[in-house]
């Protein structure tokens, strides 16, 4: 369940962040869309939104909210799973409550106010998808939303960070019909996030050459999948060296987009957002590079097929 | 009985879903050499990869350290596979009758979707025992897991009917979804067992750090256990059911989907 910022500003009257330090990370966040802004269902801007915060710790974005929960590290998941519970009424031990840092009081209030709110909006970071559970984190985080739309409209929203990640992600699912860890080996696509995922791929070392296309997986990738980055032939297309770069057999300089390469850009909501480029590049654009590989590939000899008899699977 | 010894290490997994007594019995040797398998996105043949001595029939071991080939006895539904070394991924996925032995270890979607049939591991297994495929509602419904080693992440994720039993740790999310069948941990687990269950039995040895979502409802022996561990003792598993010795400390849970899910943790007297 989600919707785009702008219903958000115009509408959201109950805010959550999850695990995300949007006061630092996403400085425009607030007033451009989530607290301050005037909407209009929301004509007092900041008077008529309640904000909550949950972390591990009290960062510069806990000054900006109106109720601030300090969960204990790696409680995430215990904790969203108790709010699941008393949504539905369900009875929860104090003693359990109580690991989590919390009390059951402040649960249940804040359970009161989802409920009540007109439209809540429950975004989660890196703090909530990157520690123990991952995955499953963010699934809890979904399915919370979710099943507060018994009561009320709530939606939730991943905070995006690193350019166009939300755009990779929208066209492999309009594409595919998956948005990432697709396999296309046999002609069709295959998901299955832990097999076909870069990371699992490179620390396992099941592929044997890489092409890296606006990410630097040399500056955020466990040691296994950079070693693995290392011993296999690595292509790099970014408009700057990068530490991928560093350890990859090609870089390829490309214009940098929105600067003097045009494109789309999917802003975190989804939303397609035209660049036009100030100024102009003596390098080719990341698309014309792709464009020119996949011309010569398609001039190679196709792999031949098994010559058989014998039954063919099914 | 067919032999198929691997001849080397490939970089790229191989998936070898013609490994399957249901496609190799009954056909000639020459026919099985040319069965197809795929090396990344090339189709190749069987015999590129393997020695392969002996008669097609429903009796197949396969030597080798075959971490890298994936899908082994995909389906099957009669005969016996027995692996003398390593598995690769998805071994048994969806099998629905016969038996598959691993001597080594075996990775991830061991007996993913499976609905009959058994599968027992020596070693250790990886993650995703006898799971549901992504998008898909439930995972194992039938058929028996043995895991003589560990286990990693969400064994038994939505498993509907069946058994897993697993001899060594197991890591997070045991359980997880489940809604049905029965899980039993000789060595305990670490965080987040039966997280989010619906229904279904989780049998622990060794005290569990539990979810706040689970409640405690009462100690006692149930009476199935004193059949169960009967058919338990047989796979080479003993559990204990005697009042003597102990009891079972029942929780409910997952009060979070809310689910009527039990979890059997073993008190020593």
């Amino acid at each position: 369940m989600s919707c785009t910022l702008g219903e958000v500003k115009n509408r959201a009257d109950f805010i959550i962040y999850w695990g995300g330090n949007p006061a630092e990370c996403h400085p425009r966040h607030f007033t451009r869309y989530t607290l301050t802004p005037k909407g209009k269902f929301i004509p007092r801007g900041r008077k008529d939104r309640t904000m909550v915060l949950v972390d591990i710790r009290e960062t510069m974005s806990a000054k900006a909210a109106d109720i601030f929960l300090q969960v204990r590290p790696g409680k995430d998941f215990e904790m969203l799973s108790i709010l699941r519970a008393l949504v539905k009424g369900q009875r929860v031990s104090p003693e359990g409550v109580a690991e989590t840092g919390l009390k059951l009081e402040q649960l249940q209030d804040l359970v009161n106010r989802m409920k009540a709110a007109k439209f809540g909006v429950l975004f989660f970071g890196m703090g909530l998808s990157m520690t123990r559970g991952k995955h499953m984190n963010s699934a809890a985080a979904l399915t919370l939303a979710a099943e507060l739309n018994a009561f009320t409209k709530f939606v939730a929203m991943p905070m995006r960070g690193h350019g166009n990640v939300t755009g990779a992600d929208v066209i492999m699912r309009y594409t595919t019909s998956f948005p990432f860890g697709i396999h296309m080996g046999r002609g069709y696509p295959r998901f299955n996030p832990g097999e076909y995922s870069t990371i699992d791929l490179l620390v396992r070392g099941d592929n044997d050459a890489t092409l890296v296309l606006g990410a630097d997986p040399g500056a955020t990738m466990p040691k296994p999948a950079i070693e693995h980055l290392k011993r296999t032939p690595t292509i790099v297309l970014d408009p700057k060296v990068t530490h991928t770069s560093r350890l990859s057999r090609v870089h390829i300089t490309t214009a940098a987009t929105g600067i003097t390469a045009p494109g789309t850009v999917y802003r975190m909501d989804e939303i397609p957002l035209p660049l036009s480029p100030p100024l102009k590049s003596p390098y080719p654009t990341d698309e014309e590079v792709m464009r020119r590989i996949r011309e010569a590939v398609q001039r190679k000899e196709p792999w031949y097929p098994v010559k058989s008899d014998a039954p063919q699977m099914v | 009985m067919l032999t198929l010894t691997l001849k080397e290490l490939t970089t790229v997994p191989l998936e070898a879903e013609a490994l399957c007594p249901d496609m190799l019995a009954g056909l000639s040797l020459e026919a099985i050499r040319a069965l197809p398998v795929l090396l990344g996105k090339r189709s190749l043949r069987l015999d590129d990869f393997f020695s392969i001595e002996g008669e097609g029939g429903e009796d197949i071991e396969i030597r080798g350290d075959l971490v890298k080939v994936k899908w082994i006895g995909r389906g099957m539904t009669r005969g016996r596979i027995r692996v003398v070394g390593n598995a690769g991924m998805h071994l048994g996925a969806y099998m629905k009758g016969g038996s598959i032995e691993v001597t080594g270890n075996a990775t991830d979607w061991v007996g993913g979707e499976m609905s009959g049939g058994s599968i027992h591991i020596a070693g250790n297994a990886g993650g995703q025992l006898g799971c549901a495929y992504r998008g898909s509602m439930s995972g194992m419904s039938g058929g028996t897991i043995l895991v003589e080693g560990s286990a990693g992440i969400e064994l038994g994720m939505r498993m509907k009917r069946g058994l897993i039993a697993v001899r060594g740790p197991v890591r997070d999310f045991a359980g997880l979804q489940m809604k049905g069948g029965t899980i039993v941990l000789m060595s305990g687990a670490e965080l987040r067992t039966g997280a989010w269950m619906i229904r279904g039995t989780i049998i622990s040895m060794k005290p569990l750090r539990l979810l706040p979502t689970f409640s405690h409802a009462c100690d006692y022996n149930p009476m199935f256990l004193g059949v169960y561990s009967k058919h338990l003792a047989k796979l080479g598993f003993s559990i204990p059911h005697d009042v003597h010795d102990g009891t079972y400390r029942r929780y409910t849970g997952d009060a979070a989907v809310p689910g009527k899910g039990e979890l059997l943790v073993w008190q020593p007297r």
